[in-house]
């Protein structure tokens, strides 16, 4: 661990560094908070999100805009995210609300659905709003009005409060482009205004979200080297050495012995899980993974069996009837059986018990691939995901997946797995052959934010035989003796051109970027229990899911938590992406919070939840000025 | 008296008691029941309201879930009962097979012949095997965009506005502003009243297709459209019948027969779908448009149209086939593009009516789930139209330098060149006594086929240019298509650079074929 000091000492080192080195850099983008440009003028009135509370002394420089990633200097406000190995792994605790809150969540919804079939019923024999949903012109409709009733009745009713369109950053704050309904009230359009507001939605787990630092200046650098695009798909001419270093720094950032990069994350899961099943092959699947796992599997043509969430001896007795009954019919033994699960559970914040999976692995001998989307970079000591936090080996999961739209703050998405496995992958994936290559100035930020959580580490001997885009046995393949894992990123690996500023270097920013969330993401889960709200997730989960229950619910909790001072805008969900009755908003906490940042938010739930009759949960309660104070003596306690 | 009564339904109750057991046993013994049960029990808690309550929930959930759901069956007519020794043995004895088949030695040769690019990719860009320069006639830079500077400096002044990734998809703050001109700038520039923006190419198609055709829809298809149009298909569900490739005359038969059907079967009036492409990603023809859409309007049909190629390549600002043949584009009714081919960004698009964008926006599964595109690839697209608009002359550049590759290689012994005349990309393959692209019966040893073309490749790219074999997956592809070479004209090189860099493909396919014979 770093101290303070250090990080400063290095933050203020860098800038000397910068500025004494080379006047030209004078104009880079090494920033404080007070530069004047990197504030943008919108916000005049939000100064609260653009300067922390506290000006900071002056031997404080920062190299982040505060608006974006926040200025917190406290090293109590840290934490290790690691698995407490004398407690049991958390199952998925689901907390029921009182009867009356169940019973108003299904009238509300005997409602909507009674006024919702009502106004269909008479609007298409009075009024003429539905000939799109009725056969025209010898033309069937192109939804019916049944496929069409949930976003027409439900969804328009809350318009105001999904899919706000942004400005800006989507960093510690963000921008939003204010909506007003027209007069028939079916439609928004923009008013024009601009408002800034704390950003507790977007995946921006370690705050890498920048438009100023290091890796913003490597991306720039990358746009005036490479271009936009390497015109074409991986194998018919679109491979840039780009694509060689980052999937080499992938893999060895996982531990694995090779990876392969794809430029959208949902089709990492929809073209390369094909590639991996095959007749009398058999996928088991958490029944809430993603759409992007279940798409790649009904690609495949394969059989695939559910077992419930995160529920191992549901998992267990799965296993044990798929593999004695076999393949239906034939009873022929499943020639392979591939497990699928998510590290961490998107809408749910539930981290896989993955050292019971594990050890079910040894015993049912299933492949095990694993969708960090959510996780890698946020969870674990060392930032490398549900295998760090819970110090398995990373080499006992066949496939590690992940995506680097989150904690990378970049797009697309990685397999990483042994090298005869990632070589088949490239030539048999969809992907390969027909779906654009990555561009260079997302490889750039993948590179270099990953180099950061790694640290660099200056080496001398050149690891050039790298010609193809499949990696040679003799090139950078870890050794875990050697190396030793988690393994840091040897210069060599990088491009020549990319020069990291020493925060991001030595490994020292990407350290407190980590701890910084981890602390966040405890102390919200811990705060929100003890201000009475029920909450679900792990306790280490950025994303924090808050439930709300009734639909009619959350576009108050929206518009309120928008009202705020400053504005907060919060994710809500509900039935397709959860069940119905669970209704929710959802927090994704950030490394570039602050800690006045999440009591910002605590103090607008707390009150916002009272208004709204949302606290239900059980266990102590504590008052917010309490939660505030002892945030440090919550994070560290053993709640949940 | 009373006792009579309860002695005569003695038996009967004591039936009732047996039927309720064994229909309870017969319950349990269902496969799955276990879950259900519990499932009661945990909501049940002692409170029938609740339970009730559920029932209600059920029937409102049964009734709004979507009917494609992919549970295997667990229907108990093929169900073998073990004892849980019996299940251990089989678990102890069950060997898996490999995860996936190793590479073949050909595969292998295939993937380590992948060139991979140092530096910028463009028009002259270098090998990373050979640190030589080449002449680039195997990359999607057809305009001529790539390292365009006007671009860059949109793009990094995007950047620092708004960084890179835009962390989020685009129902939960990842719509940025300049998503939303972009799209703007997509449908002005193509005329329809919407689109809509995914972030990737390749995942565009696939999405659009199913978030429209549903099960019981109808699709008409050619038979050789690309394997993103297939999946979607085959994630649709829907009934699909094909047409002979690019044959508008099987296409008008289709649809004839389409009808007589339904008239037989007095069917409903159910959603129908032509899909096709502008110019084939797999032989670089092109389709009659102005014969489609009359078709289409005859038959009342939707048409999904695929112009990942044509699109930024064709007409006289790029603006595709529309443009080329003079029809609104608004009578397509989906029309599907790329950005990351025609404007050398990355992402795609669908424009059309605002209904069928904003049904997108709630049904096109790689558009809710997925993370939205990067800021500045957004606004590098639409610098890329302003591009396009205002230099119309690049792409009468193009068709010189493609009717100049044309001509040398039309001149070329033992090749067939494929495809429209005026298709930027042209595939050619071995010329045999069987001349169609599509056979379905193999004639030729496709493995072969594939060797002697991919060491016309090396050949060609040892003397300076870059080319490429069309790569497909074998043996997942509908229909195995023949061996091709597929080259990419830009307009970024002048006719002299393509004539020269075309001769260097002759000269090397001479060279291997007359080798081989
Ligand atoms: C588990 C999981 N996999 C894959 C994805 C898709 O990633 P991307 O947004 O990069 O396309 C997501 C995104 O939400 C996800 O949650």
């Amino acid at each position: 661990m770093t101290t303070t000091t250090s990080y400063l000492h290095s933050v203020h080192h860098a800038d000397t560094f910068s500025i004494a080195s080379s006047p030209a850099l004078s104009l880079s983008s090494s920033v404080t908070a007070y530069s004047e440009d990197a504030i943008m003028n919108e916000d005049d009135e939000n100064n609260s999100l653009a300067y922390p509370r506290t000006p900071p002394t002056s031997e404080q420089v920062f190299t982040t805009v505060h608006a974006e990633f926040g200025h917190c200097t406290n090293e109590a406000y840290r934490c290790i995210s690691k698995h407490d190995y004398t407690r049991p792994v958390q199952e998925h605790i689901i907390e029921e609300p009182p009867y009356y809150i169940l019973l108003a969540t299904y009238m509300s919804y005997v409602i909507l659905y009674f006024f919702g079939y009502g106004r269909d019923f008479f609007g298409i024999l009075f009024t003429s709003h539905f000939t799109h949903l009725l056969p025209h012109n010898g033309y069937a409709p192109l939804k019916s009005s049944f496929d069409s009733f949930y976003s027409r009745r439900l969804r328009l009713r809350i318009l105001d409060c999904v899919s706000q369109p942004v400005t800006g950053v989507p960093g510690r704050s963000i921008i939003v482009l204010d909506r007003s309904f027209t007069d028939n009230d079916h439609a928004l359009i923009h008013t024009g205004g601009k408002t800034r507001s704390l950003n507790i939605s977007s995946y921006n787990y370690l705050g890498f979200a920048q438009a100023r630092g290091g890796c913003a200046d490597a991306v720039e650098e990358s746009i005036r080297r490479y271009g936009i695009s390497t015109c074409g798909t991986r194998l018919e001419g679109g491979s840039s050495e780009l694509h060689v270093t980052a999937e080499a720094l992938v893999a060895r950032f996982l531990g694995m012995e090779d990876a392969l990069i794809s430029s959208m994350g949902f089709a990492t899961n929809s073209t390369f899980i094909p590639a991996l099943v095959r007749k009398g092959s058999l996928v088991i699947s958490d029944e809430l993974n993603h759409n992007s796992i279940r798409l790649g599997v009904r690609h495949s043509g394969a059989e695939v069996r559910m077992f419930m969430h995160n529920d191992m001896s549901s998992l267990e007795s799965l296993l044990r009837e798929v593999i004695s009954q076999g393949q239906p019919k034939t009873h022929r033994p499943w020639k392979t059986i591939l497990l699928i699960v998510e590290g961490l559970y998107s809408m749910e914040g539930t981290l896989v018990n993955l050292p019971r999976i594990v050890e079910l692995k040894q015993k049912y001998k299933f492949y095990l691939y694993v969708d960090e989307a959510h996780s890698i970079g946020a969870l674990g000591p060392h930032g490398r995901g549900v295998t760090d936090y819970f110090n398995i080996h990373p080499r006992s999961i066949d496939l590690l997946m992940g995506t680097f739209t989150k904690s990378f703050g970049a797009a697309g998405g990685y397999i990483a797995g042994s090298k005869t496995i990632i070589d088949a992958l490239r030539l048999r994936g969809h992907s390969g052959p027909y779906a654009e290559a990555m561009t260079p100035p997302v490889l750039a930020q993948i590179v270099a934010s990953m180099a950061s959580i790694m640290g660099v580490a200056p080496t001398s001997q050149q690891t050039n035989s790298r010609l193809s885009i499949s990696r040679d046995n003799s090139s950078v393949v870890l050794k875990e003796n050697a190396v030793g894992f988690p393994a840091t990123a040897p210069a060599s690996m990088l491009p020549t051109w990319m020069n990291l500023p020493p925060a991001l270097a030595d490994g020292s920013e990407a350290r407190m970027r980590i701890s910084r969330l981890a602390f966040n993401s405890r102390y919200l889960h811990a705060g929100l229990k003890k201000l009475g709200f029920i909450t679900y997730g792990h306790p280490f989960s950025p994303i924090v899911p808050l439930l709300l229950f009734n639909p009619g619910k959350m576009c108050t909790f929206v518009r309120l938590m928008r009202a705020w001072s400053p504005p907060i805008v919060v994710v809500i969900a509900s039935y397709p992406a959860t069940s119905s009755m669970t209704s929710r908003a959802r927090f994704c906490t950030s490394a570039a919070h602050t800690k006045e940042d999440i009591d910002t938010v605590l103090r607008a739930c707390d009150e916002v939840g009272g208004i709204m009759d949302l606290k239900h949960g059980s266990g102590e309660r504590w008052g917010i000025d309490e939660v505030c104070e002892r945030a440090v003596e919550l994070v560290h306690s053993h709640f949940s | 008296m009373e006792n009579s009564a309860s002695a005569a339904l003695e038996p009967l109750l004591s039936f009732l008691t047996f039927s309720l057991s064994t229909l309870e046993s017969g319950f349990y013994k269902l496969p799955g029941s276990a879950v259900v049960a519990r499932y009661v029990k945990s909501s049940h808690q002692n409170d029938p309201g609740r339970t009730i309550l559920e029932l209600i929930l059920i029937i409102f959930a049964i009734r709004t879930l979507l009917q494609s759901r992919t549970r295997a069956d667990r229907s108990g007519k093929h169900f073998i009962k073990f004892s849980e020794k019996e299940i251990d043995e089989l678990v102890d004895e069950w060997a898996p097979e490999p995860l996936v088949q190793p590479l073949t030695e050909w595969e292998q040769k295939d993937l380590s012949s992948v060139p991979v690019i140092a530096g910028p990719n463009g028009p002259k860009p270098k090998l990373f095997s050979t640190g030589k320069t080449v002449t680039n006639l195997a990359s999607f830079n057809f305009a001529g965009l790539a390292g365009n500077e006007q671009v860059k400096d949109r793009a990094v002044d995007t950047l620092r506005k708004y960084g890179l990734g835009s962390c989020g998809p685009p129902g939960f703050y990842g719509t940025i502003d300049v998503h939303i001109d972009f799209e703007r700038d997509i449908a002005e520039f193509l005329g329809t009243e919407a689109a809509i923006l995914y972030s990737q190419g390749f995942s565009t198609i696939s999405s659009v297709i199913p978030a429209f055709c549903k099960r019981g829809d109808i699709i008409v298809a050619d038979r050789s459209v690309n394997f993103a149009i297939q999946k979607g298909i085959q994630i649709s569900r829907s009934t699909v019948r094909w047409y002979d490739h690019n044959d508008l005359k099987s296409l008008e038969d289709t649809l004839i027969s389409v009808e007589k059907e339904r008239k037989k079967r007095k069917g409903l009036l159910t959603r129908r779908f032509i899909i096709t492409e502008g110019i084939f990603e797999r032989d670089g023809e092109m389709v009659d448009l102005p014969k489609l859409i009359e078709l289409k309007l005859k038959y009342k049909y939707r048409i999904i149209l695929d112009e990942s190629i044509s699109f930024g390549t064709m007409g006289r600002t790029g603006r595709g086939l529309t443009e080329l043949y003079n029809v609104p584009a608004s009578q397509i009714d989906m029309l599907v593009g790329s950005v990351a081919n025609g404007l050398c960004s990355a992402g795609g698009f669908c424009a059309g009516s605002a209904i069928v964008v904003d049904h997108q926006r709630i049904n096109g599964t790689s558009f809710v789930f997925s993370a939205s595109m990067p800021a500045l690839l957004a606004t590098s697209g639409s610098e890329a139209i302003t591009y396009l608009r205002n230099n119309p002359s690049v792409l009468l550049t193009l068709q010189d330098n493609i009717r100049a590759v044309r001509a040398v290689l039309e001149k070329t012994e033992g090749i067939t060149l494929l495809g429209h005349r005026a298709s930027p990309i042209i595939h050619f393959c071995l010329r045999t006594q069987q001349q169609s692209l599509s056979v379905t019966t193999a004639t030729y040893d496709h493995e072969a086929e594939e060797r002697i073309l991919q060491d016309i490749v090396d050949d060609v790219i040892a003397n300076g240019v870059l080319i490429t074999r069309a790569k497909h997956l074998r043996g997942q592809e509908m229909i195995e298509s023949r061996p091709t070479i597929r080259i990419a004209v830009t307009a970024a090189l002048t006719k002299k650079e393509v004539e020269k860099a075309a001769g260097v493909v002759k000269t090397s396919v001479t060279r291997i074929l007359s080798k081989r014979r």
